[in-house]
């Protein structure tokens, strides 16, 4: 198995037991910057409990979900891990929060193709709030890394007003703008 | 010797420019295929580093060190 076959067979579990989902992380900032190897692959899950019973038959015994949910402090959300018995990439099911962000990155998520299959992910706008916040959060260099990247690739094509609008709730936007003043003319 | 800004600023371009002429199909898969391709290196390490350890002890191992990684991430 594969690292994308694995994440595939995840999200193929999830629509099937009907868990609306969306594929985060360095999966989606790859998409939208420029790609880096990933070793674990973060799934945002709007997930009532009894589901979690469900998802793990589906998932077979090639997955090993903890039942035992965790308390992730950089994204302040529940979440399970989910380990493969014959693969190192490590898969984590983030619960979907009520903050006011993460309700509308999941309403605004859509469809990519994964090797063909299509998965739900984030907006590349809602990716660059998401990673600006977790940044300031957990002082994560690889998040500024990853922002800078998706802001150089998409440029012209981000929705700016939105981008500005939720980085300025969050306090983001002096991190914003220093990052976009240090990229060089594209 | 430092690269200059003007070289660090120009291989960035190229590196920019590169991941815009991939399709986000290609990009979307390319995280995981990278990282099965980072784990087959490490695992051809260990197996140069430890020649009398058996495969599942070169999973243990690789395992071990993606800990470590993952911690080291975490802190820089």
């Amino acid at each position: 198995m594969t690292s994308n076959d694995a994440v595939l067979k995840v999200a193929a579990a999830l629509e099937a037991a009907s868990i609306p989902y969306m594929l985060v992380g360095s999966y989606s900032s790859n998409m939208y910057g420029v790609a880096r190897a990933t070793q674990d692959a973060d799934f945002v899950v709007q997930l009532a409990a009894p589901a979690i019973r469900e998802l793990v038959t589906r998932l077979g015994p090639a997955f090993q979900l903890d039942p035992q949910m965790s308390f992730e402090t950089v994204t302040a959300t529940g979440r399970y891990v989910i380990e493969l018995r014959d693969h190192p990439l490590k898969i984590e099911l983030f619960l979907l929060s009520d903050d006011p962000h993460d309700q509308e990155r999941f309403a605004r998520r859509r469809q990519r193709p994964l090797l063909g299959h299509p998965v739900f992910v984030p907006s590349a706008e809602d990716v660059i709030i998401t990673k600006l916040r977790w940044s300031q959060q957990g002082r994560r260099h690889k998040d500024v890394d990853d922002v800078r990247n998706v802001l150089a690739v998409q440029g012209e094509y981000l929705d700016w007003p939105y981008i500005h609008r939720w980085c300025d709730q969050h306090g983001t936007r002096a991190l914003l703008d220093e990052i976009c003043r240090s990229l060089p003319a594209i | 010797m430092e690269p200059t800004p003007e070289l660090i600023d120009a291989l960035y371009r190229e590196e920019v420019a590169a991941a815009r002429r991939l399709t986000p199909e290609q990009k979307l898969s390319l995280g995981g295929d990278l990282f099965d391709e980072v784990c087959e290196r490490m695992r051809a390490g260990i197996r140069a580093q430890f020649p009398e350890v058996d495969e599942r002890q070169v999973e243990r191992i690789l395992r071990q060190r993606l800990v470590i990684a993952r911690r080291l991430e975490q802190v820089s």
